[in-house]
């Protein structure tokens, strides 16, 4: 049977498949340590294993990015400590610091995987193939660290839903507001340290994706997060349009 | 949305009908430090948002009643109601009653163009304890109503009048065509589909009804004395027209008046309603969204489901198409002047007519 070798990908194509990869990588290894800060939050020992065991899924979300980067040789630029991964990480650790685990919960398991169903849902159709296929697993792995939290943080709105809602609010600002800038159509806050030209979002309709569509699909999803957990429609439609944009 | 899931009388479905409406209503809430969104930002996000409560209602009848609701956006693109993206809007009309549902609203008012779902396929909503209405028979009421006293105050005689009806095969015009047949001089009935026409005219004229039909609204234009809009007026044009004839803009969005370029013609915005004993919002988005020549204001579908929740009769009162019958129209329009619910005074966009 002949084989034959795929042809090259054009540069274009190239530059923006790199700098997804490396936004992908960056962001895994944000939650990674995400979950293992988590896991110093938390007194039962077994929701302090499974913290770790999530910190170890997203080292194997990693993983299968930067393997598949290797193998086709895309330019990685992994940079935890750009104005956005880095200020995401950094109003982590605020809270960790604090032992606050339902704060730590809110932004790993619904704003920053909201963000990463959507977003690798959205690439992985856009991509198809092989890169396709790990971009769409990884996003069905990271739904289910989106729905472990749901009925946790249900069942904490229930006992003072006033103070949870300030509470989720006060997250919302810090940490959604962050978010809010680095998807928003031009970087809010400058280049993000991880893309290795010029930002990326000008360049994805190379690969069949746009920025405003990325963001809205991701919103769309933060939405139904806050919907699943029981935040009134009245405060989400709110925080959401409080965004930066 | 557990934490709302108090009972409700009502919930209205709703969406905007421009994007300066949108452009008003997300930046109302943002904060006043926060830079004001352009339209170009807000359209790249706000049809990707799901369904979902946005304010609470609250309406007092002049019988001291009170009633609580909420209003529920579908966050449906203003710029594609046509029926090219149907699959979407309808999709999202259904996760907004689900929305409803899930609140344990009583009665449900589709509102504009979210009416059609219920007008095509009632057992979509049969699963749910909640009620749907479309508000069509207190629409057409308010419509029909209004149009006798502007009439009356202008001395035209109806029963001498041609009358053209705009969108003559929809469920509010088919029901204008119920109270106005035994009424009207002759009735000019206009719709986009041929078939549905001839088959609505063939059965008035075996009723005994005076009636012409056309495809194209210019062909019955010159003849019309008295003409009811209750089609999306975009890219209407009433150029043709006969001198001061008398035009109910029902349509959505109500924009005829841009199609005008005779000013004597009197043109109102018909099928609105008005509550004397006031409605509040909580937050009170009313200056984004609801800016009208008098105070009070509210669409006639909105006001049917607050009627009926007022009278505690939780029933899909207006729903399919084709049903509205004259004696419900009268039930619903008298039971709102019983709560001081009663049709709006005449405006258009130049403000309120001059009596």
């Amino acid at each position: 049977m002949e084989t034959l070798e795929s042809p090259p990908m054009p540069i274009e194509v190239f530059n923006v498949l790199s700098d997804v990869f490396s936004q992908a990588v960056t962001g895994e290894l944000i939650g990674m340590s995400n979950f293992a800060s988590l896991a110093e939050t938390i007194d039962d020992p077994h929701e302090k294993m499974e913290a770790v065991e999530h910190a170890n899924s997203e080292r194997l979300h990693a993983e299968g990015f930067l393997h598949y980067a290797k193998k086709t040789k895309l330019r990685m630029n992994i940079n935890v400590h750009g104005p956005y991964w880095g200020n995401v990480r950094k109003q982590f650790l605020s809270y960790a610091a604090q032992k606050d685990f339902i704060a730590c919960l809110i932004i790993q398991e619904v704003m920053l995987e909201s963000f990463a169903v959507s977003m690798y849902t959205d690439v992985g159709n856009a991509l198809g193939g092989e890169a396709g296929e790990l971009f769409l697993n990884i996003a069905e792995e990271e739904k289910e660290h989106l729905a472990h939290s749901s009925g946790f943080l249900r069942d904490a709105l229930k006992k003072d839903p006033a103070a949870f809602i300030s509470r989720f609010e006060e997250l919302h600002i810090n940490c959604m507001t962050i978010l809010g800038e680095f998807t928003a159509t031009t970087d809010l806050k400058g280049h993000c340290g991880v893309c290795n030209g010029e930002c990326m979002k000008e360049s994805l309709h190379h690969i069949g994706l746009d920025v405003s569509t990325m963001r809205g699909n991701a919103l769309a999803l933060y939405a139904q997060a806050l919907d699943n957990i029981g935040i009134p429609g009245e405060k989400s439609i709110v925080w959401i349009a409080q965004l930066p944009a | 949305m557990d934490s709302a899931a108090a009972s409700l009388d009502f919930a209205v479905i709703g969406h905007q009908d421009s994007w300066q409406n949108i452009e008003r209503f997300v930046n109302s809430m943002r904060n006043a430090q926060q830079e004001k969104l352009s339209i170009e930002k807000i359209k790249a996000s706000f049809s990707f948002i799901p369904p979902r409560d946005v304010f609470k209602v609250k309406v007092t009848s002049t019988s001291g009643a009170e009633i609580n609701g909420v209003y529920i956006e579908t966050f449906i693109d203003p710029d594609k109601l046509d029926a090219s993206f149907a699959r979407v809007n309808i999709g999202k009309v259904m996760q907004a009653a689900a929305w409803a549902s899930k609140m344990s609203a009583g009665i449900v008012a589709l509102g504009g163009f979210t009416s059609i779902v219920l007008e095509g396929n009632l057992d979509s909503f049969a699963r749910y304890a909640t009620k749907f209405t479309t508000g069509n028979t207190l629409t057409a009421a308010y419509i029909v109503k209004a149009l006798e006293k502007a009439a009356q105050n202008r001395s035209i005689d109806i029963g001498k009048s041609k009358v053209l009806i705009i969108g003559a095969t929809g469920d509010i015009g088919a029901a204008c065509i119920q109270y106005l047949k035994s009424k009207a001089g002759k009735l000019l009935l206009c719709a986009r589909n041929l078939q549905r026409l001839e088959k609505l005219a063939a059965a008035l004229l075996q009723e005994q009804t005076t009636v012409q039909y056309a495809v194209s609204a210019n062909e019955l234009l010159p003849e019309a004395d008295i003409i009811i809009c209750v089609a999306s007026s975009t890219g209407i044009q009433l150029t043709n027209c006969k001198k001061d004839v008398l035009i109910c803009d029902a349509g959505y969005p109500k924009n005829l008046e841009d199609g005008i370029a005779d000013s004597s013609v009197q043109l109102f915005h018909g099928g609105m309603g008005q509550v004397s004993g006031g409605y509040d919002f909580s937050p009170d988005y009313s200056k984004s969204i609801y800016h009208y020549a008098s105070p009070y204001v509210i669409h006639g579908c909105i006001l049917e489901a607050m009627i009926l929740a007022f009278e505690k009769r939780v029933e899909n009162y207006s729903s399919g198409k084709g049903n509205i019958t004259v004696d419900k129209m009268e039930e619903i329009y008298s039971l709102g002047i019983k709560h001081g619910i009663n049709p709006a005074p005449f405006y258009n966009a130049n403000g309120l007519w001059q009596q």
